[in-house]
């Protein structure tokens, strides 16, 4: 196929896919916990650490990584003492992370480093954040598979998770700090748009079809996949910006499916 | 109550520790703000000591992306020269010259006058209408020689408000990023040499006392100017091969002068995503065109250069579009001149 022969376009599509698997097993849980926006706050706070780790001359990832960590700590801790108010500690932090970045980066000397860590884009992927993915991929996807059953129910309801037993807070803890390195390190490789939008949008189209969560999730991914390998195909022949013909991809197919539900819903 | 009272007195206090600017005044020398490096460059060139300048990005930043801060328009109220490249490079300078209320401010558009070039974009879009009648080569040629038509065409009605109206029309169904104009005047050492006349003028209005100063300057670095060009051409035309493949349409203006022709993967400005289909025809181009080099430039990533390299078997290398100096090269004495040389010497690795 004329579209395999390059290889940014093989890697673009095996990065993707791993997104497209993981993203969404993150998103489930995320969007049944209220904190869609998630993401977005992450990603932008990310530039913060990017910042800081220029300013600090410590490796910008490893800043990206552990201020987004810091940050997703600190959503669940606002979260907590505002239970009603999930998507304020979303604001909150955001406006820090944002704010904390514009300060920061009057400290970085050279924008070219800036610039380097800030843009990502699905069609130029070193070697490094190939290898970076898939190891994230691998974690995440192990400790969703082994955590299924915790997850499950902390998304559902986290009082009655806790009733029931689970350790609720080592399992937020681990899947917030997955959620963090999978933004900060999948912002970086592929742009913000992409990682934030594969959050919401395959969960939402899912939402739309089945009921059960583990329908959710299956279907999700397999939303995550095709907008993935849908918008590289478009954008390829097209000539279209990948990382916006992705999302739009989502946004497209979930419209067709409200719509398509609210006119069979009529009927029924 | 008494608890709150004490935190409005510290948050007063920190408020007014980070509000108390300092507030250092240099007296009678000409102010000058310039917009970003080349404008800076060349105004102290030309003001020596007799004027202060002010660089208003700071070294390292990417101009096209850099607005004024408060502080900035601050420091325009207080100005007296306000120097920027014009051709739709600062798209802050009309609001902001609009809320300011310095009636004094001499505001000197140093492309004013010159023959600009077309903003032409190179979005898949028109290359793929392109493709439908001429093959991949001639897109690049006939840019080319569109560029040097219009140098002609002004050549002859030099400096006429019309001719911008002119080209406007003719420009209609492109797409621009910058507005209709490649903004990257200073890029051809011959229309930098006119932008620093534009600045030198404007000074010796600003300042007639030390006009006989000012006119001293300029006309030395109008021989360093005209070196400079002498230099490129005797360097560049005996160069079989004439295709260079950048990062950002920046060099337009060199590539005119020099009869070079750019294929560029991102339109004017430098850092929008790429989409897959132009990387693809690029490498093919690099390809077909047995290009050894994909610039870029030092304030942009280099991630899609290194990509389109490593598919084709090419090297990156810097060719910078002197859009702003690294701490590095202003601590060892660069300026516009050491970077364009450093250019020439990059431009003929490549072009051999």
């Amino acid at each position: 196929m004329d579209i395999l022969q390059y290889d940014f376009m093989r890697r673009a599509f095996a990065v993707g896919l791993m997104l497209a698997v993981i993203v969404p097993c993150i998103g489930v849980v995320v969007v049944l916990k209220r904190l869609s926006m998630l993401g977005d706050a992450l990603s932008h706070t990310s530039l913060a650490g990017v910042a800081a780790g220029l300013v600090l001359g410590i490796n910008p990832i490893v800043g990206a990584v552990v201020i987004c960590v810091i940050a997703a700590l600190s959503i669940e801790v606002i979260r907590k003492k505002l239970p009603k108010y999930a998507e304020m500690a979303i604001a909150i932090i955001m406006s820090a992370g944002i704010g904390l970045a514009g300060v920061l980066s009057g400290f970085v000397k050279s924008s070219a480093n800036f610039n380097s860590f800030l843009f990502g884009s699905i069609v130029a992927i070193s070697d490094f954040e190939m290898l970076l993915v898939s190891l994230i991929s691998l974690a995440v996807l192990s400790a969703f598979l082994l955590l299924y059953k915790e997850l499950f129910f902390i998304a559902l309801d986290e009082r009655a998770a806790r009733l029931a037993g689970v350790p609720v807070r080592t399992v937020n803890f681990i899947f917030t700090i997955l959620t963090a390195i999978t933004v900060s390190v999948a912002a970086r490789t592929v742009g913000a748009l992409i990682v934030s939008s594969l959050m919401v949008l395959p969960v939402a189209s899912a939402m739309q079809l089945v009921k059960s969560y583990k329908q959710t999730v299956i279907v999700s991914i397999l939303f995550g996949i095709l907008f993935v390998i849908g918008g590289l195909f478009l954008s390829y022949y097209v000539g279209l910006k990948p990382g916006g013909t992705i999302v739009l991809l989502g946004v497209a197919s979930l419209v067709v499916l409200m719509l398509g539900k609210g006119v069979l819903g009529q009927k029924a | 109550m008494r608890k709150l009272a004490s935190l409005l007195i510290a948050l007063t206090l920190v408020w007014s520790v980070l509000l108390a600017a300092p507030a250092a005044a240099e007296e009678q020398k000409l102010k000058v703000y310039a917009s970003f490096y080349p404008m800076y460059d060349f105004a102290s060139k030309v003001g020596g000591d007799k004027v202060q300048v002010v660089n208003m990005v700071p070294s390292g930043m990417e101009p096209h992306d850099w607005e004024p801060e408060a502080a900035d328009v601050i420091g325009l109220e207080n100005a007296d020269i306000f120097v920027y490249n014009g051709a739709g490079m600062e798209h802050w300078v009309d609001k902001v010259l609009a809320a300011l209320s310095n009636q004094s401010l001499i505001v000197v558009n140093t492309s004013e006058g010159q023959t600009l070039l077309e903003g032409h974009h190179h979005d898949h879009d028109e290359d793929h209408e392109h493709d439908e009648d001429e093959d991949h080569e001639h897109d690049e040629d006939e840019d080319h020689e569109h560029a040097e038509d219009e140098d002609h065409e002004h050549d002859e009605d030099e400096g006429h408000d019309e001719d911008e109206d002119h080209e406007h029309e003719q420009d209609e169904d492109h797409e621009h990023d910058h507005g209709e104009f490649d903004p990257h005047v200073w890029l051809g050492p011959l229309n930098a040499k006119a932008q620093m006349e534009a600045i030198k003028n404007a000074f010796v209005v600003a300042d007639p006392d030390n006009a006989s100063y000012y006119e001293d300057n300029y006309a030395r670095y109008a021989t360093e100017f005209d070196a400079l060009d002498a230099e490129f051409s005797a360097a560049l035309n005996p160069l079989p091969n004439k295709q260079i493949v950048v990062s950002h349409q920046a060099f337009g203006y060199l590539c005119a002068a020099y009869g070079l022709t750019q294929e560029s993967i991102e339109g004017l400005a430098p850092d929008s995503e790429p989409d897959p289909a132009r990387m693809a025809e690029i490498i093919e181009f690099v390809k077909d065109n047995g290009i050894t080099t994909i610039f870029f430039e030092e304030l942009v990533s280099p991630k899609v250069a290194e990509t389109i390299a490593s598919a084709t078997g090419a090297v990156t290398a810097v060719l910078s579009p002197v859009e702003g100096l690294s701490d590095e090269q202003l601590a060892n004495g660069g300026d516009y001149f050491s970077v364009m040389r450093e250019n020439l010497a990059a431009l003929v690795k490549a072009l051999q």
